[in-house]
């Protein structure tokens, strides 16, 4: 196989737009909380980057792509890279080194981890995370990521459609979420005083960097340069810009006021929704697919509210849900024109593979529920998962790190 | 036009006009007193 010069710039320079992405992450939920935790927030982010960067090339891709295993996870030979050199893999991408794939995937493990942290903001302690993030990584990521985008993996062999990774990265993910959330319990005075973010700007600025990296995220799926990568990256645009518009109306008849942070959220719903279905639908169906976003994501933030669930920053609404609809609206509106390689939807035809991506949505979030809460458990006999009282009273940034965000400023 | 079509252009019209029934003017808010005037930065020389 001959490694195509133009395929492997775009795939190398797709890893590292993805690799933005979990700083942009950082900013965008440092953004919504409090001062006196925006640097143990961004540090979730940062401080993944590098631990999942170390895990991936130790175990983590070998479990996740490794030689098929029951259709359930991959082997342990490639292990440290063993085995995964220049030569291209023709079972992952035929036109670029094995190690540029393995690169690009990284990214894509290094970001849902940290997407998790959202939800136990500004409560959690630091040592529990560290070892909840890699235990997770390894028992949650890993195979679900082979079940589906795997050799041999059985949702990859039951015809489940993830062209960037609406199960593997968003359902897992979100739906880890809520369920930390629920094994953590809500901060103190959650419901009794307001929390406000702390400064807008910043999330504003990180959601306008994680669309920027996003479209490395979508259209670098393609692990190729040529009309597939040039669809998946107008979908892309389309449904981010489609439901950032769809939430800013939702928000603006329901509370009033037309929300900045409102339409920062909505973009990164449409971009969640879109990740799924970006190699497979075209700009009509991106239309369709980021309004469902908006209004979906935002509904779900209300249940979110009345039910008093303490997802800080509201990962499973955005997330979890958002990458629910996505994957399901896949298997509506897939069409064999974009790709012929993957399979029509029920608007197209055929109506099993709506089926398809149901059993897949299922799958995604039957493992997340029992990984996660497992985990959590599993890291409380050693590590309280939870920070003090008077530690959470007092902010993260000092009392797991030692250092002010700001300064001047030492609380709230 | 297919049915793909058909529910993109119903989204979109569904945004867009529903701006114009939307208030057009904030509610009302509790002005904010910030004070314009900065304090000198000590700066050594």
């Amino acid at each position: 196989m001959k490694i195509d010069s133009g395929d492997t710039a775009w795939v190398l320079a797709s890893a590292a737009l993805v690799m933005l992405m979990t700083p942009a992450l950082g900013f965008f939920y440092g953004g919504l909380v409090r001062r006196k935790n925006v640097l143990s927030t961004i540090m979730h982010s940062f401080f993944i980057l590098c631990l999942i960067s170390v895990q991936w090339v130790l175990w983590g891709y070998s479990l996740a792509f490794g030689p098929d295993k029951g259709h359930i996870i991959g082997g342990l030979d490639w292990i440290g890279l063993n085995g995964v050199g220049f030569a291209p893999n023709p079972d992952y991408a035929p036109t670029i080194p094995h190690q540029a794939f393995m690169l690009f995937q990284m990214m894509f493990a290094v970001i849902t981890p940290a997407l998790i942290s959202g939800a136990f903001a500004e409560r959690q302690r630091f040592k529990a995370f560290v070892l909840f993030s890699l235990l997770w990584a390894t028992f949650v990521y890993d195979p679900i990521a082979h079940w589906v985008w795997g050799a041999g993996g059985w949702l990859h062999q039951l015809g489940a459609l993830d062209f960037a990774g609406g199960t593997v990265v968003h359902i897992s993910s979100g739906v880890s979420a809520l369920v930390a959330a629920l094994v953590l319990g809500r901060r103190l005075g959650f419901g009794k005083q307001k929390v406000e973010p702390h400064d807008a700007t910043m999330t504003v600025l990180g959601a306008a960097l994680l669309w920027f990296g996003w479209f490395g995220f979508n259209a670098g799926s393609a692990l190729g340069a040529g009309a597939l990568a040039t669809s998946a990256f107008v979908v892309t645009n389309t449904a981010a810009a489609m439901a950032a518009l769809t939430w800013m109306t939702v928000s603006w008849w329901h509370k009033k006021q037309p929300s900045v942070i409102g339409a920062a959220a909505g973009a990164v719903a449409g971009l969640v929704a879109i990740t799924p279905a970006s190699g497979f639908v075209n700009v009509m169906g991106a239309i369709v697919i980021g309004f469902g976003a908006g209004v979906v994501c935002y509904l779900a933030i209300q249940l979110r509210e009345r039910i008093k669930v303490d997802d800080a920053l509201d990962v499973w609404a955005v997330h979890g849900i958002g990458g629910t609809w996505g994957a399901l609206a896949t298997g509506l509106f897939a069409t064999v024109a974009i790709n012929s390689a993957a399979a029509n939807g029920l608007f197209y035809g055929n109506p099993r593979q709506a089926l398809v991506q149901l059993v897949a949505v299922a799958a995604a979030w039957g493992w997340s529920i029992v990984g996660t809460f497992a985990i959590l458990k599993f890291v409380n006999l050693f590590v309280p998962l939870r920070v003090h009282e008077d530690e959470e009273v007092i902010g993260l940034d000092l009392s797991q790190h030692g250092e002010p965000a700001y300064a001047s400023i030492h609380a709230n | 036009m297919d049915p793909t079509t058909v529910m993109a252009v119903i989204c979109s019209v569904v945004v867009f006009a529903g701006w114009l029934v939307l208030p057009h003017s904030p509610t009302s808010v509790k002005p904010v007193i910030v004070s314009e005037e900065r304090q000198p930065a000590a700066v050594s020389a």
